[in-house]
């Protein structure tokens, strides 16, 4: 998050800008899985989502910035859809996001980067983050 | 018999044995959420019944298996069951989800406290076994032991409730007083469902568990030890590896072990209520101390990787599952 915050600041330099910090909360669980264990991860993960974007909030208040407007934005759904829908949606100029998995994370995990890469409605930075 | 009657009979148990695993695992799912919602009219505290359903959840599967093998004249079925879905818990449900997510990160606190429970109740079933058959006064001790881990648990939640300031007690007096009239029939039907579901499925799983162990030669204990073992530890995986690949270190690490101390004391304590559960030399000189070794094993990946279980940990783990499997089928058995 640091990362993106950095970048994101270096791209306003003396602009007015308004920027949405968007969390987007994964609901998939694989079949099969109890319903309250759902429940708990969904909760879980909105309450994570919440820090972070408070943690980037804290980022943008300063005196430096007060020509920035943030936006906290949590969702829940499939983060790469989520984050296509909500660029489209609020007509974004640049999609900010992280990217850095290594190739065997990304053959296990999946990478939403590259999701949103290949659907973008927009430009979008990829800003490698350190894990 | 013609070798086609044979293969039609087969090919239909393993049908009987996949289809009664889904029941089981979802009737075991409606179960609990219902008993949770009617105990949430009742005025129980959201902590209790939150604690509770995840520690047991879970394990419903092994516990219906364990309990209807043992009533059904199968308890080595039963007993197979519950050691080799700990063994699996550990050795491939974790290796697993540490080998697919990369880190599961542990909580060192509430992780000393499920470890030193699963050990602790490793060692009691050896002590047990040491003595023969599992009978009625070795059942009251595992009982009452897991009563008091489940305190432990409740009250370690309380405390993390406390320190988050959730007044949950505020929380519970409204929600009494707007739940108590909704305990509805659909609830307690969809209990009973899930509770008959269980009970059903559980005996179609053992019936076509032991069937196709007679079937093809193999004992009881074995297809226990790994097909039941690995079905009924389904919801387990499930839950380990989504929240270890989302990055709830908290709830992998923690539905493993919660599961395993229930398993043992629960899932064959509860049964030798009823009836002295047998022990298989083979299950007291191998099975129960590979259990023990696997739940070492686990501690000491985790303090050699700096508090996370990571990849290399999880590999190695898979590959003791891959090694007790290959010894306990051909070498030993």
């Amino acid at each position: 998050m640091d990362e993106l915050a950095e970048h994101t600041l270096e791209m306003a330099q003396g602009k007015q800008l308004e920027v949405i910090g968007l969390y987007v909360v994964d609901t998939s669980v694989p079949f099969l899985t109890p319903a309250n264990v759902k429940k708990l991860m969904k909760e879980e993960l909105a309450q994570r989502g919440e820090e972070i974007l408070d943690d980037l909030a804290q980022k943008f208040n300063k005196p430096s910035t007060y020509m920035i407007n943030l936006k906290k934005v949590i969702v829940e759904g499939d983060p790469s859809e989520k984050i296509v829908e909500l660029a489209a949606q609020e007509e974004v100029d640049i999609i900010v996001m992280g990217t850095g998995k290594s190739i065997v994370d990304k053959h296990l995990l999946g990478s939403v980067s590259e999701k949103v890469v290949h659907s973008t409605p927009c430009s979008i930075m990829l800003v490698k983050t350190v894990n | 018999m013609s070798v086609g009657d044979i293969l039609i009979e087969i090919i239909f148990l393993i049908g009987a044995l996949i289809v009664s695993l889904i029941i089981v695992i979802k009737s075991a799912d409606v179960f609990v959420d219902n008993i949770v919602e009617i105990g949430s009219a009742m005025g129980i505290s959201q902590i209790i019944l939150g604690v509770t359903a995840s520690a047991i959840g879970t394990s419903l599967p092994e516990f219906g298996s364990a309990m209807i093998a043992s009533l059904s004249g199968s308890a080595e079925l039963g007993v197979g069951t519950v050691i080799g879905s700990n063994i699996w818990n550990i050795a491939g449900i974790l290796g697993i989800s540490a080998t697919v997510a990369g880190v599961i990160a542990t909580d060192s606190k509430g992780l000393k406290r499920d470890a030193l429970a699963v050990l602790g109740t490793g060692f009691i079933l050896i002590f047990f076994m040491l003595f023969g058959d599992i009978d009625w006064k070795a059942s009251i001790v595992m009982i009452a032991l897991y009563l008091v881990y489940l305190w432990m648990l409740i009250k370690a939640q309380k405390d993390y409730a406390k320190e988050t300031n959730e007044d949950s007690d505020d929380k519970d007096k409204k929600t009494k007083i707007s739940k108590l009239e909704s305990i509805n029939k659909k609830q307690a039907a969809l209990a009973l469902l899930g509770l008959g579901g269980l009970i059903v499925g559980c005996r179609i799983l053992v019936y076509s568990g032991t069937e196709l162990a007679a079937i093809a030669g193999i004992p009881e204990m074995i297809m226990g030890l790994f097909t039941l073992a690995i079905g009924t530890s389904i919801p387990e995986l499930v839950v380990t590896l989504s929240s270890a690949m989302k990055g709830l270190h908290e709830l992998s690490i923690g539905t493993v072990l919660g599961s395993n101390t229930f398993n043992i004391l629960i899932g064959i304590g509860v049964p030798a209520l009823f009836m002295a559960i047998p022990v298989e030399p083979l299950s007291l000189s191998f099975d129960a101390p590979v259990m023990i070794f696997v739940t070492l094993l686990l501690i000491g990946l985790i303090k050699a990787g700096g508090n996370k279980l990571n990849r290399v940990g999880g590999l190695i783990l898979l590959a003791t599952y891959i090694t007790y499997a290959v010894l306990r089928l051909y070498v030993l058995a």
